[in-house]
This record gives structure tokens, sequence and C-alpha cells, in this order.
């Protein structure tokens, strides 16, 4: 081989191996002029919160066509955070992000002002400010910044339930616990085991916030997080969950994702699930594909849990900006969120995805909009002073016990391998492995 | 040893053509290792400073109960594929060497798994394994109507259907094995063959002996496949029901999923070894450096 042959080989060897050393990010603005955002992101694809948030972003690329466009790369729920934080690693986390681990979020990200104090832009923009709810507004103030968005739209979770299988006597929220087992007689509720054991978790919530000093419990786990769940409170609601996941739980529960514990509610297989009123996306005549067995969103009705209780929590971290993100997609990004809290916004979010905005003043159409949608109705009214809020388990738990541990131990529980202690013992356990 | 002219000549050469490696193994290779080492024995988030504690991580590891759980399905997992795994691959490799009646319909149907992903994989065992609607269940309810396991997620099922996930896939063994078996000289099989020796005498006494390197390097990559195996158990079972099917995959995961990474690569250490410890075992068991023919 000659000299200059062997050097240009050895030279595009060598930079074969470099390149991808000084590659990296994606070009933020475009030959155009346009500042692109890409935006990793789980709400896209067949995800129910893509129904609206898509178009929303649509909307958002349509009102600033020429200044901002924002694209939304699929990303699978599950894995979500968990890709935020492998890019946060690497210095490559996108201009906007939508909640985070809390833990990581506070120790990892605003622990090193890593992330965008929104406060400076919120005091230009009163108009925002005063839509936000004071709650979110004191959790997301941390060291004199806001860290993230406050919410201004709080959404309570209850459940879901088909009349043309179950007719509850009285509006379920008014029930005990023990009325509403006596009015469910045979009819199954769509529980699930895989990914985090969501329906399940949300209704492990609701009976724990039936135990007195529950909901003041879940409360004040958010901020220290629960590691001990071998108290009285969890052992008599995982008593009561263990009796109906036997006796009430549809039959593919074991081993059931998220898909599989809807596809159950939606084919008429399960008369109850508990979920937040997003999933309303799923009751309209688009979403048709998804049903089976007869079933039609018509025979959807909501409320809350017995006991007059629903989960809600509005002390989390929401749409927040990473301080690496440039000048501009800060710009874009800001945009976005500016975007997303106008009032026309905020009403179109509630009526798609269900919620409440306290410190908004809204328009005689969205009323009258809500009033056409009966099971945003019915979610809407369940509420009422006397209403008790709490967060969820999953709120409480570190991120392995709630992401992984508690659906993966819950088929011992429900086979009886595990008496309630046992299972309570078990995630006890774990949680005290995550402290180090 | 003294290089003659041209050789010292091209040496420059030489080394320019092998820095690309040395570079890649260093940065991809050599710095991770040593960095997973080094933090192993640190408190460590993943991104504010390491803090040196010593050897806490493995002290934690080591009592931790999933942990020696995870160890016990490894061994019953290594003792599987080193047997059953690399058996069938072994055996199927043999069957296409004789060239069977449509061994080439078996080997495409063979090969397809391979490439099939392991997530897709994985869907297809949840869908087969399913209680309901389980192609497997579907067929034992033939014959006993009233059927019902949840293959996937009741105990003990739970850790046979995992095994079940891995067990026939043994085309790498089949593939490397077969090279071999064909690189055999076949003067040795018409020596055997003029000495009145039956095929299976000949497939025992001398090409199974003579496949002692591809076999002991197919067990090698069975039992480090068992090591490291993490879409498996984390697409079907996570690791459940309980701590049924946990593997030290998972816990490093798991750990990550925390901000443990200190904690989570004592975990990889201690995979790292047990790879190394069964390519010193296997070595030494197959007599890998010891001449064939």
């Amino acid at each position: 081989m000659q000299k200059g042959t062997m050097f240009v080989v050895t030279a595009l060897l060598l930079f074969g191996i470099a390149l991808p050393l000084f590659a990296g990010g994606d070009a933020e603005e475009q030959a155009d002029g346009v500042v692109e955002l890409v935006i990793p992101h789980y709400k896209a694809g067949q995800n129910v919160g893509a129904r609206f948030f898509l178009p929303q972003v649509e909307r958002f690329n349509a009102a600033y066509e020429g200044r901002y466009r924002i694209v939304i790369e699929e990303l699978p729920q599950d894995g979500y955070r968990d890709k935020i934080k492998q890019l946060a690693q690497q210095d490559r986390l996108p201009a906007l992000i939508e909640g985070a681990d809390h833990i990581w979020f506070e120790d990892v990200m605003v622990a090193n002002d890593r992330v965008l104090d929104l406060g400076p832009w919120l005091d230009e923009h009163p108009e925002i400010g005063s839509l936000l709810i004071d709650d979110a507004v004191e959790y997301n103030t941390q060291g004199g910044k806001i860290v993230s968005l406050p919410f201004a739209v709080v959404r309570p979770i209850g459940l879901f339930y088909n009349e043309t299988l179950y007719e509850p006597t009285q509006r379920i929220g008014a029930m005990t616990f023990d009325e509403f087992v006596a009015s469910l007689g045979d009819d199954r509720i769509a529980f699930m085991t895989s990914e985090n054991a969501w329906t399940t978790g949300l209704f492990l919530t609701s009976l724990i916030m039936d135990e007195p000093g529950g909901v003041e419990m879940l409360r004040a786990g958010v901020v220290d997080k629960v590691y001990d769940y071998t108290g009285p409170i969890w052992l008599a609601a995982t008593t009561k969950l263990q009796r109906f996941l036997q006796d009430h739980a549809t039959l593919n529960t074991l081993g059931a994702a998220y898909a599989d514990a809807a596809n159950a509610f939606m084919s008429r297989n399960a008369a109850v699930i508990a979920n937040g009123p997003w999933m309303v996306n799923d009751f309209t005549p688009d979403a048709a594909d998804k049903w089976s067995g007869g079933f039609s969103g018509e025979q959807v009705r909501g409320d809350i849990y017995p006991g007059n209780a629903a989960i809600a929590n509005v002390m989390d971290y929401n749409w927040w900006i990473p301080v690496s993100a440039s000048e501009r997609e800060r710009e874009a990004a800001l945009a976005f969120l500016e975007f997303m809290m106008q009032p026309d916004e905020l009403e179109a979010f509630m009526l798609a995805e269900g919620g409440t905005a306290p410190k908004l003043d809204v328009s005689p159409d969205f009323l009258e909009a809500l009033a056409e949608n009966p099971i945003l109705s019915d979610l809407a009214t369940a509420v009422n002073a006397d209403t008790a809020f709490s967060v969820a388990v999953y709120d409480v738990m570190p991120n392995s016990i709630a992401n992984e541990e508690f659906g993966k131990q819950l088929p011992k529980l429900i086979d009886g391998s595990f008496t309630p202690a046992e299972f309570l013992a078990e995630l006890t356990e774990k949680a005290e492995e995550t402290r180090m | 040893m003294k290089l003659d002219r041209i050789s010292q000549k091209s040496l420059p050469w030489v080394y320019l053509f092998i820095l690309p490696s040395v570079l890649v193994f260093l940065i991809f290779y050599l710095v991770p290792i040593v960095t997973v080492f080094a933090t192993s024995l640190t408190h460590w988030d993943g991104y504010n400073a390491p803090v040196f504690e010593g050897l806490q991580n493995y002290g934690r590891l080591f009592t931790r109960d999933s942990f020696l759980i995870s160890l016990r399905n490894l061994l019953w997992w290594s003792v599987i594929a080193a047997t059953l795994h690399v058996g069938f691959g072994v055996l199927i490799a043999f069957l296409f060497y004789r060239r069977s009646t449509g061994w080439r319909a078996v080997r495409a149907a063979f090969m397809i798994p391979n490439v099939i992903s392991a997530a897709a994989l994985a869907m297809i065992y949840r869908f087969l394994f399913n209680n309901d609607f389980g192609l497997l269940n579907g067929f034992i309810r033939i014959f006993a109507p009233n059927f019902s396991v949840n293959w996937l997620f009741q105990s003990p099922y739970a850790f046979w259907a995992v095994t079940l996930t891995w067990l026939f896939y043994a085309v790498i063994v089949t593939l490397i094995v077969h090279a071999e078996l064909m690189s055999i000289p076949t003067e040795l099989h018409e020596a055997a063959h003029i000495d009145g020796a039956s095929e299976f005498q000949i497939a025992a006494r001398i090409d199974l002996p003579l496949c002692r390197y591809s076999i002991g390097t197919s067990v090698i990559l069975a039992i480090t496949s068992r090591i490291a195996m993490y879409e498996a158990v984390a697409l079907t079972t996570r690791g459940g029901p309980g701590d049924d099917t946990m593997n030290i995959p998972i816990i490093l995961v798991n750990s990550i999923t925390d901000l443990n990474y200190g904690f989570a690569n004592a975990a990889a250490v201690v995979m790292f070894l047990l790879g190394i410890l069964t390519l010193l075992l296997v070595n030494w068991l197959f007599k890998m450096n010891k001449r064939g023919f």
C-alpha cells in the first residue's frame, strides 16, 4: 500500500472514531429562522394524553408560525422519566420537560441550579400568576425560585363505572365503602398488577383515605416519602384491598397492564375502573375502535371514591425548563407555557381531560360545553366542600417501590401467598433498601 | 528479537492502524469498567460527586434477600443453560451436519426466532402464557377443562415460564458448533468407517470430542447471557411475582431508578466477576487451552 493511501485510510478510521464524540445536539434554529424544539414526550401515539396534547402543539405551531415550532418525539410513558434522567446525565435535556421524579429533581436538578427560575417570567405575566393554585406555587417555590410551572388546574381522580352493569343506589362519593361493596354485588373492578399497577394503586389510595388519619398520612408523605408501610392504616387498607382483589377483580388482573385494565372496562368485563378524568377521551366516539363487547362511551358515568374522597395532587412538578436551553430555546419554551396558560386553552384542556381551575373565571361557553359532557359533569359535581383530597400512594413511595415493587408483589397478595402484613413488610424492606 | 529493516520501517503504520482499536477499547471499555469499579466503592447519585464509603455497597448487596435469590436463580439458569440449552443447540448442529431430509426447512425455522427482538419475543410469550387466552393453557384445557395457571405471575411457575422464553433459542450454539463440525477433516470419518464404526459411534467418539472448543465457547456464551439477562425478565415478570424471577440486572436497573449508582455499580462489578469466573471455570473444565487435533 502506498504511503498516501495508507494515510488517507488511517485518517478516515480516526475520523470515524472521533465523529460520534463531537456529534450531538439538535440544530435548534432552522434555515428559515424558525426555532424548532424537539420534545421527547409520552403524550403521543396511542397514549390517552395525546388526544389533547398533540392538537394543542399544532395550535401552538400555527399561532407561532415562522417563529417557533415544536416537534414531539414519541416515548413510552413508562420510560419517560428515566429517559429524562439519562438525557440530564448527558447534558442533552430538551428545552421543555413535564414532571419529574421528586427526589432526582430536587437532589440533582434543583440542588445544582440546573433548572430555570420561572419567577421573573411569572412576574412579567401576572395574568398567568393569578391563575396558579397557591399550594402548587408554594410547593414549586424552592430557595426563592419557581422551579416548575405550578398547576392552574386540579384534576380530581376518581372512578368510572358502566351504568349498564352497575347501578349504584346513590352517588358513590356519598356511600361508605361497606355500602359500595354491598351495591357492587358480583360486578368486577378493572385492577392490574403490571407496570406500576396504576388502577390498583389508586384504589388502595382511596382505601387508605377511608381510614382515620389516612389522608393526613398521605399528605405528609409527599415531601418526606413513606418508607414504613407496616402501620395500622396501611394494614387495614391493604386487608380490604386483598378482599377486593380476590372477590371483585377482573379475570385478567394478574399480569394486566394499564391497556389490559382499560380493555377490561371497555369490553364490559369490568363494571368499574379507577382512573383520572383524562380517560374520558376513551369514551368519546372518536375512540370507538377501542370498544368491544357492546361497550359504548355513553354507558359510562364518573364519580369520586366512597367516603367522599378524591385523589388530586397539585404538590407536584409540572413543566420546567433546564438552564442548558439556549436563549432562543428558552424563548420558545416560555412561549409554549404562555400559550398553554391562556384561558381558552385551559378551558379546552378541562373539557378534554376534566378538572377545575379554581382561580379561572370560566366562560359561559365552557359551562355550556361542560354540561353536554355527562361524565365530566359527573366529576365536577361529585366534588363538594367536604370532599377529602389526597395524593396517591405513588406520590409518597420511593421510585422503585412505586414503579416496580408494588405491582411486582401484588400477585402474591392476590393468590394469598402473602398476608396483607407480609405484603407490607416486604414493601417496607424493599423501601428501606432504597435509603442509602 | 530484532526486526528486519522493512518491518521496522512499517512499525509506525502498524501502530497507527492499531490506534483506532486501542482508542475504542480505552474510551468505550476500559474507562467505563474502571469507573464502574471505582464508583462501586462510593455513594453516588449519578450526578453529584461520589463519596467514598469503602465496601458498604457490597455489604448491602450480599445481605439483601433479593440478591441472594438472584444468585440462586442465576445458578439454576446457568446449569440449565450449560446443559439443556447448549445440549439442544449441539443436537441441532449435529442434525444439520448430517444433512438429513428436510434439514434446510428445519434450519430456517430454527433461525427465525433469532431475528425477532427480545422485546417482541417477550410480548409473544406474555400472550402464549396468558391464563385466559394463551396458547399453552388453551392446549392444556383440551384435556383438563378447569386448568388455570398464570404462568408468568404465579409461584412457582414463573421461574420456569421465564426459563422457557430462552431455553430453546440456541441458534448461536448451533452456528458455532456447526462451523467446527464442518472443519473436522473428512479423513477421520473415512478411517472410522473403514474400521467399521457406526454413525452414532463417529458422532459420539470423534465429532463430539473434537467440538470441545466450540461447545466450551457456547457454554461460556450461554452462562454469561444468563448473567446479563435483562429483557427476558424485565418485559415479562420484572423479577416477580415477589422475587421469584429476580436477577442481578433487575437489581442494577432498580438501583439506578432510585439514583443509587454506586450500589448499582457494585451489582455490575459482581456481574463482571461472575463472567470472568465463568470464563476461567469453563476454560479449565473443557481444557480449552490444549490442542485438539
